[in-house]
């Protein structure tokens, strides 16, 4: 099958490799009908991440037809079309019992690397370097699925793959970010970063009863797709400081919560920014928290930081005691992709939501090269790539 | 409550050795400032020199012998496992399991109690242990000790109820010593583990089977082209493409 492998830093290509086989009874072999390219896959991309090989195949946004299962596969059969999570669960452990899947103890067999840099490993995840499992990923023709029956999700009849993809990794997500803001009526949130996670943690916040949403990019189109979702815009380049933009904006109190939507490859100019940058560059410092700062800066007094925004390593000069200071309440981690998708599907069903408005590009699996650096440097209004494993590239 | 780790009187011989272990920096400072006290005395000759010279020599002795001195390690692991512990006592003491989720280890029966922990032939060098179980209680504890003191060790696999209703709490204490620190070391870069990593692993398995009812593992998936490093590593750690081959079925694609 064809599949999209990490070649190198700023290298990715389509290899042609084996097609992935049933290794654990409870695997399934799904065929892949659309799958698409995240933010994190970025991280991949720019080399941020470690113990990543060349060779290793991306992608952990995806869904797809069952097409072959494990012998100790109970709930799938052969031609159900379903949603993969991007988090790998084992639906028995005390995490995934008490709705922490992105916890789970019992999926990573390469645990001893993360406790390594962690002390402790959470759940694999797909295509997502070996430390978080060494699972092949889903941009695709197939992928194999462990422990199916818990994590795929099926999908009614009449629903098109494009409105369901999301439901994969970014929809959940920019929900439980802003789920975590523990939104109450009345309340008003910034959102720092309008990419797609931004973009659906907008919507989420007023599906949460939000009534304000302050979103915050510097990109013309992402900023215009957040005013499309009822958001207030605010391009920081126009902005001496940003924090007292903020408070302006919100009668000297600062917003409610505020969601770091950024992570760790946070653009910014200044000294803080430059110093970020060079500790990057010589690997003394995995992160760039530009952002992280300033959320901690602008909340209210008492007010949520929601994190959703990839971070990896020790950060530092981090305002804490600003923090502290002010009582916020911190909220982070990977999405518990199996609390949501159910629920959210369900909104995507009742019309209540369309997600494929995040999409920009629509393309072959062999234009995914291009594709991640067009992304990247968010030329050509890019925002959302989605890939056709199946579809043939149009001819140059 | 004691429990009997020590299966040494059986055999007439010596406990574990109660001689502590030097570290090898140690060693290495002991004959370093051997060979420069020797070094001194011998230069310069006359009543201090002889004195330095024996002093010195003395020294060397030590820092050789303390590099004889036996390699000593602990092991300390946990895990909480959600089942209850008479479960994961019946489970875990029963030898027919051990294959499943030991790792690195094989472990043969060699009669009543009496087991053979082999670590397979790496470099051609036949690794066994003899190991008997020394004290058990069901659903509270098994302890183990080596019968043999080329490579002493000896261990005890605790069960207890975990706070709440999170199930068992398994802990395992081990010790064990070599009586070369070179050789040790180099058992462990021959095998590619070292007796924390087995200990950990194979209770990690241990809770994945229990739990999950599989360990998790990417043996056998595809994957693109390694390159130069990948193929080193192959060549490194001794993996054939053959070793990881599954059946694959040609599916449409390609």
């Amino acid at each position: 099958m064809k599949a999209l492998c990490w070649q190198g830093r700023t290298k990715v290509g389509v290899e042609h490799v084996d097609d992935p086989s049933i290794l654990n009874p409870r695997d399934a072999i799904i065929r892949i009908t659309r799958t698409a390219i995240c933010g994190s896959d970025l991280h991949l991309y720019d080399g941020y991440i470690p113990t990543m090989e060349p060779g290793d195949i991306l992608g952990h946004e995806f869904m797809g037809e069952v097409v072959d299962t494990g012998s100790e596969v109970k709930k799938l059969k052969n031609g159900d079309r379903v949603i993969v999570p991007f988090t790998i669960s084992c639906g028995q452990c005390y995490f995934c019992k008490n709705q922490l899947w992105s916890a789970c103890d019992n999926t990573n067999p390469n645990a001893w690397m993360c406790e390594k840099m962690y002390g402790f490993s959470a759940s694999a995840l797909f295509g997502y370097s070996h430390m978080m499992g060494g699972y092949a990923g889903g941009q695709a023709q197939f992928a194999r699925v462990p422990f199916a029956d818990v994590g795929c999700l099926p999908v009614p009849e009449g629903v098109e793959d494009e409105k369901v993809l999301f439901l994969s990794d970014i929809f959940p997500t920019g929900y439980m970010a802003a789920e975590n803001c523990d939104i109450k009526p009345g309340h008003v949130v910034a959102i720092w970063g309008c990419g797609p996670v931004g973009q659906f943690a907008i919507r989420s916040a007023f599906l949460l009863g939000a009534e304000r949403v302050i979103a915050i990019d510097r990109f013309p189109e992402r900023l215009k797709m957040a005013r499309a979702g009822g958001a207030e815009i605010l391009n920081y380049q126009e902005v001496d400081d940003l924090v007292e933009e903020l408070k302006w904006m919100t009668g000297g109190r600062g917003p409610d919560a505020g969601i770091d939507a950024v992570g760790l490859e946070g653009h910014g100019v200044g000294m803080m920014a430059a110093y970020d940058y060079s500790k990057q560059r010589m690997k003394v410092g995995f992160d760039r928290p530009l952002v992280l700062r300033q959320v901690i800066r602008a909340c209210r007094k008492g007010g949520t930081v929601s994190i959703p925004g990839l971070y990896g390593g020790i950060l530092d000069k981090m305002p804490f005691g600003a923090g502290f200071n002010k009582g916020l309440i911190f909220k982070m981690g990977q999405t518990h992709m199996h609390r949501y998708m159910a629920p959210l599907l369900k909104r995507v069903h009742d019309g209540e939501i369309d997600p494929s408005f995040v999409i920009t590009h629509r393309l072959s699996l062999d234009e995914a090269p291009e594709a991640y650096k067009t992304f990247r440097d968010k030329q050509d209004e890019c925002i959302k790539v989605v890939l056709d494993p199946w579809r043939e590239a149009k001819a140059a | 409550m004691t429990i009997t780790t020590n299966v040494a009187p059986k055999y007439h011989e010596k406990e574990f050795s109660r001689r502590p272990a030097t570290s090898t920096h140690e060693a290495i400072l002991t004959l370093a400032t051997g060979t420069v006290l020797a070094g001194l005395g011998l230069w310069r000759r006359g009543w201090l020199g002889t004195t330095l010279a024996a002093g010195g020599s003395y020294l060397l002795y030590c820092g050789v012998r303390d590099f004889h001195r036996p390699y000593q390690g602990r092991v300390r692991v946990g895990f909480t496992i959600a089942k209850d512990p008479q479960e994961v006592y019946d489970f875990a003491s029963n030898p027919q399991n051990w294959a499943r989720f030991m790792h690195a280890v094989q472990v043969k029966n060699r009669g009543e109690s009496k087991f053979a922990l082999s670590m397979g032939k790496p470099a051609g060098i036949d690794l066994e242990s003899n190991v008997e179980i020394t004290d058990q209680k069901s659903g509270e504890y098994i302890a183990w000790a080596s019968a043999e003191q080329m490579f002493e060790h000896r261990g005890v696999i605790h069960f207890k109820k975990a706070p709440g209703d999170r199930g068992t709490e398994v802990a395992v204490a081990a010790e064990y010593k070599a009586p070369a620190g070179p050789i040790a070391k180099a058992l462990t870069s021959l095998v590619g583990w070292d007796p924390e990593q087995v200990v950990r692993e194979s209770l990690r398995h241990l809770k994945q089977l229990l739990e999950a009812g599989e360990i998790p593992t990417t043996t056998g998936q595809p994957a693109g082209g390694r390159g130069v490093r990948g193929a080193a590593m192959r060549v490194m750690f001794r993996e054939g493409p053959s070793e990881d081959a599954v059946e694959q079925n040609r599916m449409a694609g390609d």
